[in-house]
C-alpha cells in the first residue's frame, strides 16, 4: 500500500500547474465568456506544439511486440491519471483542444496497419504546427447504446462510401482526419462495425457544425455528415482482414480498462476546482466560522477524495493488466457525482455571485454535468457494475 | 507510486482472521447475541492466533503489526459479527490512549494481565464532545454517568477527552441496558459514584492522535458490517424471484446492489488511506476522522437498504440483515459520532489557503 505520487509524477505536475495558473485557466474562461471554442490559429496552440505537447505516443518504428512490454508501462496510468486530474482542474475545455491526434489515436495504434500508422501518425511525430486528430462514434440516434450506429459503410471498388450523421466529435472541423465508426450492416450490430479515416477536404465531408454547450466551451464538439463520401480502401483501420479475424474472437471482451478512471479522475479535477475557489470566497466572505457551510464543504471534499481513490486503485488495476471493470465503473458512477456536488454546493455558497453567471464556480458547475455522460453515462455505468454483481441480463 | 498492493504478509493475516471468523464467530452470531458472550473457544483461539495484541508494541512473536493490518482483521471479524470483535480484543480501542499517553508501559500495565482471562476487556468510552456524558470531577473522582458501552464486563474503564486520558477503577456501576446492538460484547449504562482515577495523562496531542487511531478502528469495523450487508443482500436478491426473475435483474435493485458496492468501496479506500498514512508516519487525524464518517454514512446507507432488499423478510430476524442495520449504527455513535469527526476533518480548512485537496501537498 502506496499513495505517494512519485517524483517525476509531482515534477510533471509541478510543470501543469504553472501553464495552468498562466494560460490553461484563463484562457478557459475566455472562451467561455465569448461563448466560442478556442480557433485552431490561437498563439496559444503554438506555443505549446514548440514545447513539446500535441505529439503521438507512437514511436514511430514497427511494434517490437516483446513479451514484457506491459510491465515497462507499469505505472504509466496512475500518471496519466494525476496528470489529468490536474489539467482538468484548470480547465478540463481547454485540456480537450489541445493539439495532437487524440482519441483516434488508441484505434490506429491498437488496429492500424504499419502503412496506416506512418501516413496518419508520422505528422504528429515532430509536429510541424499544430494538429488534431479526432474521432467520431456518437450519431444523432445513438449515444450510449453504441449497436446502433447508422452511418452506413459500402464498399465500391477499391472504394467505401459512406453515408450518415455523426454528433459532438471533439475537435472535428479542424482534424487532419477523422476516424469515423460505420456499420456494413446494421442488423449486425457491433459486429458490423467499420472505422474508417476520413481526411480533412474528403469530398462529402460536409455541414461540420460546431455545436453551442452548455460548458466546457473551449473546445469544439462538432457534428458533420457523410454524404456519399467515397474513402480509399486503404483508409479502412486494420484492413479488411483486421474485422475478419476479430469475428472469431466474438464475446471475448476485455476485462480491464484505463477510460473510465481517466475521465472520472478529470470530473476530480473540475470538483476540485470548484472545492477551492467556494473555500476561498467561504474564508474571504467569513463563512467558514458557519457549521452549516463547513459540514457541506467536508462532506464535498470527502466525496472527491473517495472518487480519487476509487479512479487511483482502477487504474493500478488496469496497469497490470488485472481486472477492473466493476472498479472502472464505479469510479466513473461516482466521481462525477461528487465533482456535481462540489460545484453545485459552490453556487450555495456564493448565492446571487454565483446569478450573474461570471463567476469560475458559475462555470464549473456547467462544465462538470458533461462528466456523467461521457464515456459512459453514470446510467450506463450502473449496468456495467450490476453485470458484473448480479450477472444483470444484456437485454 | 500510488500502489494498493496489501503484500503476502497482510493477505495472510486477513486470509487468517476470515477463516477464524467463518468458522468461529458466523455460526454462533445470534446466540452470542443473545448470551451477551462468547463461547470460551473463540477466545482462547483469538488469543493463540496473536489477534488479541495485533497492534500492541512487538512482544516476542505477537504483535508489532500496523494500522492497516488491524483494519483488515477488525473488517474481517466485523463481517461476521461485530459485537464479537469488540469482545474479543481485550484493550479495543482503549490501546490507543494507553499507547499514546504512556506508550508501552502503560499498554504492558494494564494491557497484560487481561490476556491470560478471557472476556477480560479495558473499554475506551469517549466523554468529549459529542459522547452523551454527564461527569463531575471531585479531586481525583469522577461521578455521573454514561449512557452506554457495549460492553457487560469492564476490568479498568479508560476514559478520554479532547485534553487528557484517565484510567478509573472502582466506584463504577454497570447496569446492563438491551443494546440497540453489538449485543454479542454486552451493553451497560455507566454510573459513575465517586470513581477513583487511578492514573492520568494531559496532552492534546494525544488526545487527538489516540482519538483518531480509536476512530480508524470503529471505521474498520463499520466495513465489515458493511460488506456483509452487501453480500448477504445481494446473494438473496439473485435467489428472490418476483415478477418472473431474480429480483437483482430488475434495474432498480440492480443500480441499488451497485451503488451499495461503490459505498462499501468508498468507505474503505477511504479507510486504507487513514491506516496508510499512520503506517507512514504522516499526519492521519483528519484521514481518520474522514473514514469514520464516511464509513458511517454509508453504513447508514447500506444497512437500511439490505433491508430493504429483503423486504418483509428483511425485517424478521431470521435472517442478520436487520442486524446488520443495528449495529453499523450504533458504531457510527462511538467516540463522538459523525458530528465530533466533522469538526476534526475540517479543523484544517479555516487555516489553510487554497488547495484543500491537493494531491501534491496533501499527500506529503
Amino acid at each position: 500500500m502506496n499513495l505517494f505520487i512519485d517524483d517525476e509524477t509531482r515534477a510533471r505536475l509541478e510543470g501543469i500547474r504553472a501553464l495552468g495558473a498562466s494560460e490553461i485557466r484563463p484562457l478557459g474562461l475566455e472562451a467561455d465568456r465569448l461563448g466560442r471554442p478556442t480557433p485552431p490559429e490561437h498563439p496559444f496552440f503554438e506555443r505549446l506544439v514548440k514545447g513539446g505537447q500535441g505529439r503521438t505516443r507512437w514511436s514511430g518504428a514497427p511494434e517490437a511486440s516483446a513479451p514484457g512490454e506491459r510491465r515497462s508501462k507499469v505505472g504509466s496510468s496512475r500518471s496519466t491519471l494525476c496528470l489529468a486530474e490536474e489539467m482538468a482542474y484548470w480547465d478540463r475545455g481547454v485540456a480537450v483542444s489541445f493539439p495532437g491526434p487524440g482519441l483516434g489515436e488508441p484505434p490506429l495504434i491498437s488496429m492500424g496497419t504499419e502503412d496506416q500508422k506512418q501516413r496518419f501518425l508520422a505528422p504528429f511525430i515532430e509536429p510541424d504546427r499544430p494538429r488534431w486528430g479526432s474521432f467520431a462514434m456518437t450519431e444523432p440516434g445513438a449515444g450510449s447504446d453504441v449497436a446502433g450506429i447508422q452511418a452506413s459503410a459500402q464498399k465500391e471498388g477499391g472504394n467505401w462510401i459512406l453515408n450518415g450523421a455523426k454528433s459532438f466529435a471533439a475537435n472535428a472541423s479542424r482534424a487532419d482526419w477523422i476516424v469515423v465508426w460505420a456499420t456494413v450492416d446494421s442488423s449486425l450490430g457491433r459486429e458490423g462495425h467499420r472505422a474508417f479515416v476520413v481526411e480533412k477536404g474528403t469530398p462529402g465531408l460536409e455541414d461540420f457544425q460546431v455545436e453551442r454547450k452548455m460548458g466546457l466551451k473551449a473546445y469544439e464538439s462538432t457534428s458533420f455528415r457523410l454524404n456519399d463520401c467515397r474513402v480509399p480502401a486503404a483508409n479502412l483501420i486494420g484492413g479488411e482482414e483486421h474485422y475478419a479475424r476479430k469475428a472469431g474472437f466474438k464475446g471475448a471482451m476485455r476485462s480491464f480498462n484505463a477510460t473510465r478512471p481517466l475521465v472520472a479522475i478529470m470530473a476530480v479535477g473540475i470538483g476540485r476546482a470548484a472545492l477551492d475557489a467556494t473555500t476561498d470566497f467561504a474564508r474571504e466572505n467569513d463563512l467558514l466560522c458557519d457549521i452549516r457551510v463547513r459540514d457541506r464543504l467536508e462532506r464535498a471534499r470527502r466525496k472527491l477524495r473517495s472518487a480519487r481513490l476509487l479512479c487511483w486503485r482502477a487504474a493500478w488495476l488496469a496497469d497490470y493488466g488485472r481486472p477492473n471493470i466493476l472498479e472502472a465503473s464505479m469510479s466513473k458512477a461516482a466521481a462525477p457525482t461528487a465533482a456535481l456536488e462540489a460545484a453545485s454546493l459552490g453556487m450555495e455558497v456564493i448565492g446571487t455571485v454565483g446569478g450573474r453567471g461570471d463567476h469560475l464556480i458559475e462555470k464549473l458547475f456547467r462544465d462538470v454535468k458533461a462528466m456523467d455522460i461521457v464515456e459512459g453515462t453514470g446510467q450506463v455505468q450502473r449496468l456495467v457494475m450490476a453485470r458484473q454483481l448480479v450477472q444483470f441480463p444484456r437485454n | 507510486m500510488i500502489d494498493f498492493e496489501l503484500g503476502d504478509e497482510l493477505e495472510l493475516v486477513r486470509k487468517t482472521a476470515r477463516d477464524y471468523a467463518d468458522d468461529h464467530l458466523r455460526p454462533g452470531m445470534r446466540e452470542n447475541e443473545s448470551a451477551r458472550s462468547l463461547g470460551a473457544k473463540a477466545w482462547e483461539l483469538f488469543g493463540e492466533i496473536g489477534f488479541a495484541c495485533l497492534e500492541w508494541p512487538e512482544r516476542g512473536e505477537a504483535g508489532g503489526l500496523g494500522a492497516l493490518a488491524h483494519s483488515l482483521v477488525l473488517e474481517e471479524l466485523a463481517a461476521a459479527d461485530p459485537g464479537a470483535a469488540l469482545a474479543l480484543e481485550p484493550l479495543g480501542a482503549a490501546l490507543y490512549p494507553l499507547l499514546e499517553f504512556g506508550g508501552e508501559e502503560a499498554v504492558l500495565r494494564y494491557g497484560e494481565p487481561l490476556l491470560t482471562s478471557p472476556g477480560a476487556r479495558s473499554v475506551l468510552v469517549w466523554v468529549g464532545a459529542g459522547g452523551r456524558a454527564s461527569l463531575a470531577d471531585q479531586g481525583k473522582r469522577v461521578s455521573g454517568s454514561v449512557p452506554w458501552i457495549p460492553a457487560d464486563r469492564v476490568d479498568s474503564l479508560i476514559l478520554l477527552d479532547e485534553t487528557r486520558a484517565r484510567v478509573v477503577r472502582g466506584g463504577l456501576e454497570f447496569r446492563r441496558v438491551r443494546g440497540s446492538g453489538l449485543r454479542a460484547a454486552g451493553a451497560s449504562e455507566v454510573i459513575f459514584e465517586g470513581a477513583e482515577v487511578v492514573a492520568e495523562w494531559e496532552g492534546e496531542d494525544e488526545a487527538r492522535r489516540a482519538l483518531a487511531r480509536a476512530r480508524l478502528h470503529t471505521a474498520s469495523l463499520m466495513l465489515g458490517v458493511m460488506r456483509e450487508a452487501c453480500d448477504y443482500s445481494r446473494n438473496y436478491a439473485l435467489d428472490r424471484v418476483a415478477f418472473g426473475r431474480p429480483i437483482a435483474h430488475h434495474q432498480a435493485l440492480a443500480f441499488l446492489i451497485a451503488d451499495m458496492a461503490t459505498a462499501l468501496e468508498s468507505a474503505r479506500l477511504l479507510a486504507w488511506e487513514a491506516a496508510w498514512r499512520l503506517d507512514t508516519g504522516l499526519r492521519a487525524d483528519e484521514a481518520c476522522a474522514t473514514a469514520f464518517l464516511e464509513a458511517a454514512e454509508q453504513t447508514a446507507f447500506i444497512g437500511p437498504n439490505g433491508v430493504q432488499i429483503l423486504g418483509g423478510h428483511g425485517f424478521m430476524q431470521d435472517h442478520p440483515v436487520e442486524k446488520f442495520m443495528r449495529e453499523g449504527r450504533s458504531l457510527s455513535l462511538l467516540l463522538g459520532g459523525v458530528d465530533t469527526a466533522r469538526e476534526c476533518a475540517m479543523r484544517e480548512l479555516a487555516g489553510t489557503a487554497g488547495d484543500v485537496l491537493l494531491p501534491l501537498g496533501d499527500l506529503s
